[in-house]
């Protein structure tokens, strides 16, 4: 089933449709991605938020097949559209495969203090990426790999191209991840949490370097991310995900003006804004994360929801609304992924009868939580 | 670390060798190996009795390359009837020739006969030939010269070392590598083989297939003290694989379009060669230590390769030559030791834990 409908001009660089992973492990299946489908436009930033385990890092690794057993793909497709064909990455032969990682889809980590080899220089590494993936000579990948050090802004560049990983902080060494994430110019970069392991103010220099080579390059980007500050000042489009599913996808400008999903208007509220008046606890969404191992059934995020509606008989909390005819309760059904405002997709059932769509401001300030 | 130290550091190989200088034991061990291998290789030009450099019949020879390989001496010599003796037929047979001869004139494979070097009275044989002026170390019962023997044994000594360690370190890393990095049933099939030769005492099984082998030489008991000495390299490097191949920057270099053999020989074998690096230093002290054993109990290489262990051998059957049994005995101790000193310095060096311990 695609839920999203086709695009009206050019079909999009990445589209994710029905992803399924599963780590099969002694204790059971564990479906850490659960039918996400997302698409990335060519040359925009699309963010990916949700909380820790909710398979954000997952659909990412499943993008460049990297899964480590005992995780595999089980059904879907990741249609990658590049230089006029489509591939089909999760079916990919693994030789074909490894000409897509670092040749046509970029990778950064998180953790740039570990995900440089410590016994090459810099410059190795960056050439080594050059030559996996163009036939050109050693002193050229050399040479490209001083210009990528250079567009990355990395100071001294001449002399770093013969430094270790350990000779640099942690924020250059993530300016030298980018660089070899960009060296083969690919057309989508994923970054799994680029910031995460940085202090501030290096983060909102890694940030706009980001943007900027975006901007220059025209290279997509799939930037994912617990912090919604971050999404809101990079993104162009959103998606939200929750327990192995997405939840919610819009232009960034839309999701954070008007939420349609429970969550997403959950996450939202429980930020701190500059405008917050009192210094009480922050406001949080009830409950807990569900392990993938129990993930309810329906809605998943039906049992921590503020206007699941449930069969009478399972409302102990009080929170039950009376089912009106016809409507299916939030426990019985998966809703489908379905667009409710152009391009705003909600996992709901009810996003359009929550009633007129609310302001982040308006949530921050008058709780539609309890 | 230091990582605000004004000068360049260099990379990790750089920065062990760093910390390695500072430890004066180690050093000197490494000096002694380096020692070793240079009387190694100029072993002819130490000990031998035919010249380094001669001149005969208008022609330049180095008949002293004959004592790495038979072939090397020069036919001449055979057609004008050397047998073997250069001093005076050379005189005799080419009055203008003219010779380099070796520090000290003393044959490892036989006898000094008498007035062979003018004026020099033979070799003495059986218990006469205690330590002298000529003999620093004595002759054994056949009145060989024992120094003369143990510089030859040198190369015997260093080549066991290595050969045998430079195979069991191929096999060890390929098997490791393969169980660490594959996983799964490769994983089983590579542990439970290693596991079985281990099980298999390492001298029983050497003395068996040595008793298989026909033509015994000292090649082949490398290739068999290599070939059952690989099991603790191969646990190792296995473990070390396992290790990184879950870091983060084996991750990147395959989201970087890196294949698996790529993977394991430019990232991952790097980073483990330091712990693995560390047993095959002992592994060499333990190779020359069981090539000694096997010439003791006489499964050694055959009489043309003089080894220290044979020495060893020689000893036995008369137990008043007390120098046949210390001068080989304490050049195998000091081999043995230095090779230790080297992987716990090594060890030292490249481990980070203890090398913050030591600080």
């Amino acid at each position: 089933m695609i839920e999203r409908p086709p695009h009206p001009r050019h079909a999009p660089l990445l589209a994710i449709k029905n992803l399924v992973t599963a780590f099969h492990t002694p204790a059971g299946r564990i479906p850490a991605v659960d039918g996400v489908s997302l698409s990335i436009e060519r040359g925009r930033t699309l963010g990916i938020v949700g909380e820790s385990g909710c398979g954000k890092s997952v659909t990412a690794m499943s993008v460049l097949r990297l899964v480590a057993s005992p995780g595999r793909i089980e059904a879907g497709e990741i249609l990658f559209s590049s230089g006029g064909t489509t591939l089909d990455l999760a079916t990919l032969p693994e030789p074909a495969m490894r000409s897509v990682r670092g040749g046509r889809i970029g990778m950064i980590f998180q953790e740039p203090m570990t995900s440089l080899n410590p016994v090459f220089t810099v410059g190795d590494q960056i050439a080594e990426a050059v030559l996996l993936h163009r036939r050109v000579s050693r002193e050229a990948a050399r040479a490209r790999a001083l210009e990528m050090l250079q567009l990355v802004r990395l100071a001294d560049p001449r002399q770093r191209l013969d430094e270790y990983p350990h000779q640099l902080s942690g924020g250059m060494r993530q300016r030298v991840m980018i660089a070899m994430a960009l060296a083969c110019d690919p057309e989508l970069v994923i970054a799994d949490e680029p910031t995460t392991a940085l202090d501030v103010t290096i983060q909102a220099q890694i940030l706009e370097l980001l943007s900027e080579l975006r901007a220059r390059l025209g290279t997509a980007i799939v930037l994912i991310t617990h912090d919604l500050g971050v999404v809101a000042e990079t993104c162009d489009d959103v998606a939200v995900m929750y327990a192995g599913r997405v939840v919610e996808q819009a232009p960034a400008a839309e999701l954070f003006a008007r939420p349609r999903h429970p969550y997403t208007i959950g996450l939202l509220a429980a930020r701190p804004s500059p405008g917050m008046k009192h210094s009480g606890p922050l406001r949080t969404i009830p409950g807990m994360v569900p392990l993938p191992q129990h993930f309810p059934a329906g809605c998943r995020f039906h049992p921590r929801c503020a206007y699941a509606r449930l069969p009478g008989a399972e409302s102990g909390s009080g929170r039950a609304v009376p089912l009106p005819a016809g409507e299916l309760p939030c426990n019985a059904a998966v809703p489908p992924l379905h667009e409710v405002a152009p391009g705003h997709l909600v996992r709901c059932f009810h996003a359009e009868s929550l009633g007129p769509p609310r302001s982040a401001q308006e949530i921050a300030a008058g709780g539609l939580f309890p | 670390m230091t990582p605000t130290q004004p000068t360049r550091s260099g990379g990790f190989w750089a920065e062990a060798w760093r910390r390695y200088r500072r430890r004066p034991l180690a050093l000197a061990a490494l000096v002694f190996v380096g020692w070793l291998a240079v009387v190694a290789l100029c072993a002819p030009a130490i000990a031998g009795t035919k010249p380094v450099l001669c001149r005969y019949k208008g022609h330049l020879y180095a008949p002293c390359l004959a004592f790495f390989d038979r072939r090397l001496e020069p036919a001449v010599f055979a057609r004008d009837r050397f047998r073997g003796t250069y001093p005076q037929n050379l005189k005799e047979k080419d009055p203008d020739s003219w010779a380099i001869w070796p520090l000290f004139f003393q044959d490892p494979y036989r006898a000094v006969r008498e007035n062979e070097w003018p004026g020099r009275p033979a070799n003495p044989a059986r218990d006469e030939g205690h330590p002298s002026a000529s003999h620093p170390f004595g002759t054994d019962q056949y009145g060989v010269d024992v120094l003369a023997k143990m510089v030859h044994g040198t190369t015997v000594a260093l080549l066991v070392g290595f050969v045998s360690m430079g195979l069991a370190g191929t096999i060890g890393i390929v098997i490791g590598a393969l169980g660490g990095y594959c996983g799964g049933w490769v994983d089983m099939v590579t542990s439970r083989f290693t596991e079985i030769v281990m099980c298999i005492p390492t001298l029983v099984l050497i003395l068996a297939l040595t008793a298989i082998i026909e033509k015994p030489s000292i090649w082949k008991t490398m290739a068999i003290i290599g070939a059952t000495g690989w099991t603790g390299i191969a646990r190792l490097t296995r473990g070390e694989f396992l290790r990184l191949r879950q870091s983060e920057f084996v991750m990147a270099a395959r989201a970087a379009g890196a294949g698996p053999v790529r993977i394991m020989l430019r990232h991952i074998l790097p980073n483990a060669l330091a712990p693995i690096l560390v047993p095959i230093t002992f592994g060499i002290a333990s190779a020359i230590l069981t090539e000694s054993a096997l010439s003791f109990l006489g499964f050694g290489p055959p009489p043309p390769s003089a080894s220290w262990g044979s020495l060893l051998n020689d000893a036995r059957s008369n137990y008043s030559m007390w120098w046949l049994v210390v001068f080989p005995g304490l050049a195998i101790f000091l081999t043995v030791l230095s090779y230790n000193l080297i992987g716990e310095g090594l060890q030292e060096a490249t481990d980070p834990r203890l090398r913050e311990a030591r600080k």
